[in-house]
């Protein structure tokens, strides 16, 4: 029955604009780009290319001011970025003549921020290795950074590999046990009753207050701390599942049980969905207390893994070995979160676009 | 389509009490309220707010239960929501994390009735004209395709009864008088009992069997008006404006000149 009154001018079915694709609506929309525009475009995207070459010659001609061996790391790694940035932008340059520029903006987009790391990478050497302003070894420069996790990368896989079990671990108990903790207390309000308290009790408490504690009595260190993670988590998903369950508009309630759901269904059709952007943001929170948990963990008990590795390093005043550990925990760190992060956009699709 | 089966509603002496929330006082909604209503009739409730109309349709919806006196369908009480009863909401309340096409099968999905009647779904999304919207999320709506798609939603099922409860409310006049004759034709597809609230005298008019025009204070009937026009309905009629004069008059807004 479809009416005149109001229908999209572009309406999938007809009309002039019928058949029109994003990509085509945005080129459509955009203004023309002038030609001088369109060659600073490309210089921005040669511009990380630029600094990666003053980065390697400020390494190569500026004379050191400290020992440095194996000086070859850090200019293979320079050249390994830089190629991997090429292999990019020839990638993003040969979609281009079949009319696919996503790819090229986004190099475009991001390129100044590599412009900088390159910048960022020949200013630190320059602070380091050529002047000393900041003191070798206990700032040590890149290039040793690099050596030392190269040699002692075996050591450093395991301890990654025993942390990430342990985060894991942690963090998928405390989120599986905060979920149900939290929609029950959402949903029903004699758990709610029971339970709040001791969410209001134990929440506020810092998790590295635990570990003394755990210590002492537990008899396995690796348990204690997948307990530390688990409970910094499960607080986390707990409270913001049951603030998204019990926020749920109760049109959809009523709307739901006029179409028959079940009580079931209401909490697993309607109530969960509904809370989802809260229980996703609950679950970001929680990695990002997990983290500090584990290194808190690591760092005063656990003898394993990155953190132990870095208070180990230190207690040898191995200051290189500490930066290399240090890299490590931001990459898997940030990887983590990315990957939480990428999760929560992908079952929240339907709030890209939103208008009401 | 299925046949259609002859049910009829029975409301005895149906009053509703509720309990402020800031105070001790308790305020009348509904006062024992008697009707009798019957598929094929399309009853329009007017009447100022707080006349308890809405309050009618929850009470037959089974999602709120009369402080005293009965709601029965063909000698049953109601007691519980059933998809039996389809409402409408002011609001479409559409589910925003199900796409347009999930929206419109939700109550076959929630009975685990989907298997073998996708072509319902088809139907439905043929009714409503919006087929290329299948795939879009309810954000993505104006307003007057989401109150589609919610019409559509709750007569899958094909109700025995259908509860709109000003559906039309929140829409523009042009958008409104279109989706009137769609609520029309739907419902002169399969006759069945419905019962409309709303605001609007020519609405009520417009589309009604029987207009039922309550009063507040406390909620209660005052006038149950049979409309004896032949459909499609000429707003401008001579016989449309002399219901409109009386239906006024009943609620004291008619003017001077009467």
């Amino acid at each position: 029955m479809p009416t005149q009154g109001e229908r999209y001018p572009a309406g999938g079915s007809g009309g002039q604009l019928g058949a029109l694709t994003r990509q085509q609506l945005q080129d459509l929309e955009k203004k023309e780009k002038t030609g001088a525009q369109k060659l600073l475009d490309v210089v921005i995207v040669l511009l990380p290319l630029f600094c990666g070459g003053i980065a390697l010659l400020e390494y190569l001609l500026v004379p050191d001011n400290s020992m440095n061996p194996q000086p070859n790391t850090y200019v293979g790694f320079l050249l390994v970025l830089a190629a991997a940035y090429l292999c990019y932008c020839v990638f993003a340059a040969g979609k281009l003549p079949r009319g696919e520029r996503a790819v090229y903006e986004k190099v475009r987009y991001k390129a100044p921020l590599y412009a900088a790391l390159f910048l960022l990478l020949a200013f630190y050497d320059y602070l380091t290795l050529k002047t000393g302003v900041l003191t070798q070894p206990f700032v040590p420069c890149m290039n040793s950074i690099l050596n030392i996790a190269w040699s002692d990368r075996a050591y450093l896989i395991e301890c990654t590999l025993h942390t990430l079990r342990l985060l894991f671990l942690g963090y998928f108990i405390g989120v599986a046990v905060g979920l149900v903790t939290g929609i029950t207390c959402g949903y029903w309000e004699r758990a709610h009753y029971w339970i709040d308290p001791i969410i209001k009790f134990l929440g506020p408490i810092p998790t590295a207050t635990w570990i003394p504690i755990i210590m002492v009595v537990v008899s396995s260190l690796f348990a204690g701390a997948v307990f530390v993670i688990a409970l910094g988590s499960w607080f986390a998903v707990t409270v913001a599942s049951m603030t998204g369950i019990s926020n749920v508009d109760k049109d959809y309630f009523e709307a739901a049980r006029t179409l028959g759901a079940s009580e079931r269904q209401l909490i697993f059709q309607v109530a969960i969905p509904h809370a989802m952007p809260s229980i996703l943001q609950g679950c970001t929170q929680a990695m990002s207390s997990a983290c500090v948990a584990i290194m808190v963990a690591e760092m005063m008990g656990v003898k394993a893994g990155l953190g132990w590795y870095m208070t180990w390093a230190k207690s040898w005043a191995s200051y290189d070995k500490m930066f290399a550990a240090l890299f490590v925990i931001c990459f898997i760190f940030t990887a983590v979160t990315r990957g939480v992060e990428l999760l929560k956009r992908r079952l929240l699709r339907w709030q890209i676009g939103r208008t009401a | 389509m299925g046949e259609q089966k002859h049910v009829t509603l029975r409301m005895d002496g149906v009053s509703k009490v509720f309990a402020k929330v800031e105070s001790d006082e308790v305020t009348h909604a509904l006062n024992t309220v008697d009707l009798t209503m019957a598929s094929g009739e399309f009853i329009s409730l007017v009447g100022p707010s707080g006349c308890g109309k809405s309050t009618i349709l929850r009470l037959i919806a089974g999602l709120i239960l009369p402080t005293t006196g009965t709601v029965t369908v063909d000698g049953k009480p109601v007691t519980a929501p059933s998809p039996q009863r389809g409402m409408v909401f002011q609001k479409p309340t559409l589910f925003p994390w199900l796409t347009v096409e999930k929206n419109i099968s939700f109550s076959l999905r929630m009975q685990h009735k989907l298997k073998g009647n996708e072509e319902k779904v088809e139907r439905m999304l043929q009714v409503i004209g919006l087929e290329a919207f299948r795939k879009d999320y309810p954000g993505q709506l104006s307003g007057g395709m989401a109150q589609r798609v919610a019409l559509a939603r709750s007569i899958i099922d094909e109700p025995d009864i259908l509860l709109p409860d000003e559906p039309l409310g929140a829409l523009d006049a042009f958008t409104r008088m279109n989706m009137q004759d769609e609520i029309l034709k739907i419902w002169r597809e399969r006759w069945q009992l419905a019962i409309m609230v709303t605001h609007d005298v020519d609405e009520a008019i417009y589309m009604g069997t029987r207009v039922i025009v309550m009063e507040a204070n406390p909620g209660r009937v005052i006038a149950d008006v049979p409309i004896h026009i032949d459909y499609p309905r000429d707003r401008s009629s001579a016989a449309f404006l002399a219901y409109r004069v009386d239906i006024l008059n009943q609620l004291h807004y008619a003017g001077h000149k009467s």
